[in-house]
C-alpha cells in the first residue's frame, strides 16, 4: 500500500481503501455487531420503561419510588432489625432481606453438612445404610418442595402443644405451637463485648497456630501447641459466661394467651429451615456421591496401601479431590436454596417475597416498582453467592503445569 | 385549552344538529367489547362461601357473583354469560388494571388510597361490613380488647392486616400478627392452633367458619374494629360503563325498595302504575337506551337474578348456611344503610 501511495494515488482513495479494509476486518466487524446489539438492547429497555410509565400515567396509577418512605403499618412477627409497624416501607423491605439471608445462610450450612453425611453413607460399604440413604435421596428428590414445607409446618405445629401446655426448658425457655420463646438480655452490651473478644481471640489463635507450626517446622519440636486451642475455645467461653452472668435477662412469663417477654423463634422459621435443609441435602448428597466417584479408585487404593484409616483416606485424599468436581454444581444448589427460601411466603415466614412482594405490594399497589426491586435484590444476593463460590473454586482448582 | 374550546363548539353544533334524535352516546369501549365477545369478564374471590364460591361442577354462586350475573343480564340479556376469574388478594388489582376483567366484584374494602393511587373507582356499596375476630369459645375472649397478648392470623396485604395492627397499637396492647398470603392459608393456620384468633370482615368470617373442622367451637365477635364497605370496582376511564356498573347496583336495591321481585316482575311490568317501577323496568323513560343498553335491562337483571334482598337471603342470609342478619345491609326504609339514588 505504501508503495502504491507513493506512486501517485491521492489521499481520498487511500482513506476509502482503509475504510473498506476496516469493513472486511473480522475483529472490527464483530465489534460493530456487538455495539449494535448492545445499543439495540438499551433502546428496547428504554422503550419498555417509557411504554410502561406512559401506560401507568394513562391508567391513573401512581408510580415512582416515593412509596418506600411511607409508613408501613404492618406488624411482622419475626424481626431482627429494629423495625416496628411505624417504620417505613423500605425498613420492611430490609426486614425481608435480613430474614431471607438468615434462613438462606443457615440452610446452606445445614444442607451441606447433612448432604455430605448422606452422600458418604450412600457410598459406604454397609449394605443397609447405603440403601436407606439411597431411598432417602430418591424419595426427597421426587417430592415438590412446597409439599415438604407444608408437611414440616403443619406436622411441626400439630405436634407441638398449646402455650399453656408448653414444653419448658429449665423454666426459662418454652416450646409451644407459637414457637420457641427464649430469654434475651435487656441490654446487649455485655454480649457485644463478648463477640468482639471472641473475634480477637480467634485472630490471636490463628497467629499462634501459625507461629507454632513455623517453630515445629524449624526445630522439629512441638511448642505452644496448647496456646491456639486454648485461645480459640477458652477465651470465647469465658467471655460468654461472664456476659451471661452480668446481664439482666428478660425471661418469658406466661400471661394471658402466651408467654410475654424474651425473643420468639417462630415455627414458620423452623419449618422453612427444616424443609430447605432436608430437601436440599438430597441434592447435595448426589453431588457428593458424584464428586467422590469421580476420584479414580487408584487414589483410594494407594491411600489404603499407605496405611491410612478410612477417615484419614476420606479427609486427606478423596474429599480434597472430590471438592473440585463438586464445587460448580454446589454453587447451583446454593442459589436454589436462596430462591427456594421464597417458598416461606406459603407459610407466612416473613422473608422478602412475603413481606415485600406480599404485604407491601398489596398495601401500596406499586407492583412494577416492587417486583423490580425484589428481582434486583435476589440478583444481587445470588451474584454474591456465585462470586464467593467462584473464588472458592479458583482457590481449590487443580493446578496443572 | 384550545382543544377544549373546540370540543365545546363541536358539542354545541352536535346538540343543535342532533336535537330531536338523542342517539349520539359517548363511545364506551368496554360495553362494545362485552357485546362483541358475548360475555362479561368478572373478577371474583378465589372461594368465599356466600360471596363467591364455585361448587364441584364449577358453577359460581354468592352475593358478589349475583352482582356479576345481574350486570351480564342488564348488558347482554343473559345472566349466564359471565366468565369468572378468581382473584387472590394480590392479583385483584393488576387483573383489573390490565383489562383482563371488566369489573371486579369481590370482597374488597373501599379505601381512599386505592381509589386515588391504583387507577380504580368504586361504584357503590353492595355490602356494609366491619372487621372483627373469630376465636375458640374455650379461650373465653368476648371482645377484641380481650385479645391482648394473642397471636392473630390474617391475610397479607388486606386492609385487615393494617387495621388490626393500628387498633391494638392505639390501645397500647401487644398482639402478634402472622401474615399469610391467602385467606385460606390463614384460616387453616388458625384452625391448626397456630393463632388464637383470625381476623377478617364479618361476612368473610361467616363464610370461612364453615370451612373449620368444628365450626361450633368457634365464635365470631360482635364488636367491630373497623368499617369495611364493599362494592363493584372498575378501572379509570370509560365513564359510561362505570355508569352502567353503578346503576345496575342501584337498580337491584331500588327493586327491593319498590317490591319488585323475580317472581312478580312480569306482573309489575304489565300492570304497575308507579312511575318509579315503570322507569326501572323500561316501560317508560327509555333509561336503558340512555346507557346504551336495551330498555328492559333491569327487567332482565331482576327476572334472572332477583332484587338485592332476594340475592342477600339466598347467598348469605337466612336461606344460606351463613345465616347473616341483614343489619346494616337492610334498606334505609327499614333501619339499614342501603340507599339508592333515584330512578328519575
Amino acid at each position: 500500500m505504501d508503495g502504491r501511495n507513493k506512486s501517485g494515488h491521492d489521499d481520498a482513495s487511500c482513506i476509502r481503501l482503509m475504510l473498506r479494509r476496516l469493513l472486511y476486518d473480522a475483529k472490527i466487524r464483530d465489534a460493530i455487531y456487538q455495539i449494535a446489539l448492545v445499543m439495540g438492547l438499551v433502546a428496547l429497555s428504554v422503550w419498555f420503561v417509557r411504554n410502561a410509565s406512559q401506560n401507568l400515567v394513562n391508567a391513573g396509577i401512581a408510580s415512582g419510588f416515593d412509596f418506600l418512605w411511607r409508613t408501613s403499618g404492618i406488624d411482622v412477627p419475626f424481626v431482627l432489625t429494629n423495625y416496628t409497624a411505624q417504620s417505613r416501607i423500605i425498613d420492611l423491605m430490609w426486614v425481608g432481606v435480613v430474614n431471607t439471608l438468615l434462613v438462606t445462610i443457615i440452610a446452606i450450612i445445614g444442607a451441606t453438612l447433612l448432604g455430605f453425611v448422606i452422600g458418604l453413607v450412600r457410598l459406604s460399604p454397609h449394605w443397609l445404610a447405603a440403601r436407606v440413604a439411597g431411598a432417602y435421596i430418591e424419595v426427597v428428590r421426587n417430592i415438590p418442595l412446597l409439599f415438604f414445607i407444608l408437611f414440616w409446618y403443619f406436622g411441626v405445629i400439630a405436634a407441638l402443644p398449646a402455650p399453656r401446655q408448653s414444653i419448658s426448658v429449665f423454666g426459662v425457655a418454652f416450646i409451644n405451637n407459637r414457637g420457641l420463646t427464649i430469654p434475651v438480655p435487656i441490654d446487649g452490651f455485655a454480649f457485644r463485648a463478648a463477640a468482639v473478644i471472641t473475634v480477637a481471640a480467634l485472630v490471636l489463635a490463628w497467629i499462634a497456630a501459625r507461629a507454632a507450626r513455623a517453630e515445629r517446622d524449624r526445630s522439629g519440636k512441638t511448642s505452644f501447641g496448647w496456646l491456639a486451642p486454648a485461645l480459640a475455645l477458652g477465651a470465647p467461653l469465658l467471655a460468654f459466661v461472664v456476659a451471661t452472668l452480668i446481664s439482666t435477662w428478660d425471661v418469658p412469663v406466661l400471661r394471658g394467651f402466651n408467654y410475654r417477654g424474651g425473643f420468639v423463634l417462630i415455627p414458620e422459621f423452623a419449618a422453612v429451615l427444616a424443609a430447605l435443609i432436608t430437601y436440599t441435602a438430597a441434592f447435595v448428597a448426589e453431588i457428593v456421591r458424584g464428586g467422590v466417584e469421580a476420584v479414580p479408585a487408584g487414589q483410594s487404593e494407594a491411600a489404603s496401601a499407605l496405611g491410612l484409616t478410612t477417615a484419614q483416606r476420606l479427609r486427606l485424599v478423596i474429599i480434597p479431590q472430590a471438592l473440585r468436581v463438586m464445587t460448580p454444581p454446589m454453587t447451583s444448589q446454593y442459589l436454589n436454596v436462596l430462591k427456594n427460601s421464597s417458598f416461606g411466603a406459603a407459610i407466612a415466614f416473613p422473608e422478602l417475597v412475603s413481606v415485600f412482594m406480599g404485604s407491601a405490594l398489596n398495601n401500596t399497589g406499586q407492583a412494577i416498582e416492587i417486583i423490580a426491586i425484589t428481582l434486583a435484590l435476589y440478583l444481587a444476593i445470588g451474584l454474591a453467592v456465585s462470586a464467593f463460590m467462584n473464588w472458592y473454586n479458583a482457590r481449590i482448582r487443580l493446578v496443572t503445569r | 385549552m384550545a382543544s377544549g374550546v373546540k370540543f365545546g363548539w363541536a358539542a354545541a353544533l352536535l346538540i343543535a344538529a342532533g336535537g330531536a334524535s338523542a342517539q349520539q352516546l359517548a363511545p364506551s369501549p368496554t360495553l362494545d367489547a362485552i357485546k362483541a365477545r358475548g360475555h362479561l369478564e368478572c373478577g371474583v374471590h378465589l372461594g368465599l362461601p356466600g360471596f363467591s364460591f364455585a361448587n364441584d361442577k364449577g358453577e359460581w354462586s354468592g352475593l358478589d357473583v349475583d352482582y356479576c350475573r345481574a350486570l351480564a343480564a342488564a348488558i347482554l340479556g343473559d345472566a349466564t354469560k359471565v366468565k369468572y376469574t378468581p382473584t387472590s388478594v394480590q392479583q385483584r388489582w393488576p387483573i383489573l388494571q390490565s383489562g383482563q376483567v371488566d369489573v371486579l366484584s369481590r370482597n374488597t374494602t373501599i379505601t381512599f388510597s386505592r381509589n386515588a393511587s391504583l387507577g380504580i373507582n368504586f361504584q357503590g356499596i353492595n355490602f356494609y361490613e366491619g372487621q372483627t375476630f373469630i376465636v375458640r369459645t374455650a379461650a373465653g375472649a368476648k371482645t377484641p380488647k380481650d385479645l391482648d397478648g394473642a397471636t392473630i392470623c390474617v391475610a397479607a396485604g388486606s386492609t385487615e392486616e393494617k387495621n388490626a395492627a393500628d387498633w391494638y397499637r392505639e390501645r397500647n396492647m401487644k398482639v402478634t400478627i402472622v401474615n399469610f398470603q391467602k385467606n385460606d392459608d390463614a384460616i387453616a393456620a388458625y384452625d391448626s392452633g397456630r393463632c388464637d384468633a383470625y381476623t377478617a370482615g364479618v361476612g368473610a368470617l361467616a363464610g370461612q367458619r364453615i370451612k373449620l373442622k368444628t365450626p361450633g367451637e368457634h365464635a365470631i365477635m360482635s364488636e367491630l374494629i373497623s368499617k369495611d364497605p364493599q362494592g363493584p370496582v372498575t378501572r379509570y376511564g370509560d365513564e359510561r360503563f362505570q355508569a352502567v356498573v353503578r346503576w345496575v347496583l342501584n337498580g337491584l336495591i331500588t327493586a327491593e325498595e319498590l317490591g319488585v321481585t323475580s317472581a312478580n316482575v312480569d306482573e309489575m311490568k304489565a300492570k304497575s302504575q308507579s312511575g318509579d317501577v315503570r322507569r326501572l323496568l323500561g316501560v317508560e323513560g327509555g333509561f336503558g337506551a340512555m346507557l346504551g343498553l336495551s330498555n328492559d335491562w333491569m327487567y332482565n337483571a331482576i327476572k334472572q337474578v332477583g332484587n338485592y334482598g332476594e340475592s342477600f337471603e339466598r347467598t348469605v342470609g337466612q336461606g344460606s348456611p351463613l345465616k347473616l342478619q341483614r343489619g346494616y345491609n337492610q334498606l334505609w326504609t327499614k333501619g339499614g344503610l342501603l340507599f339508592s339514588p333515584s330512578f328519575q
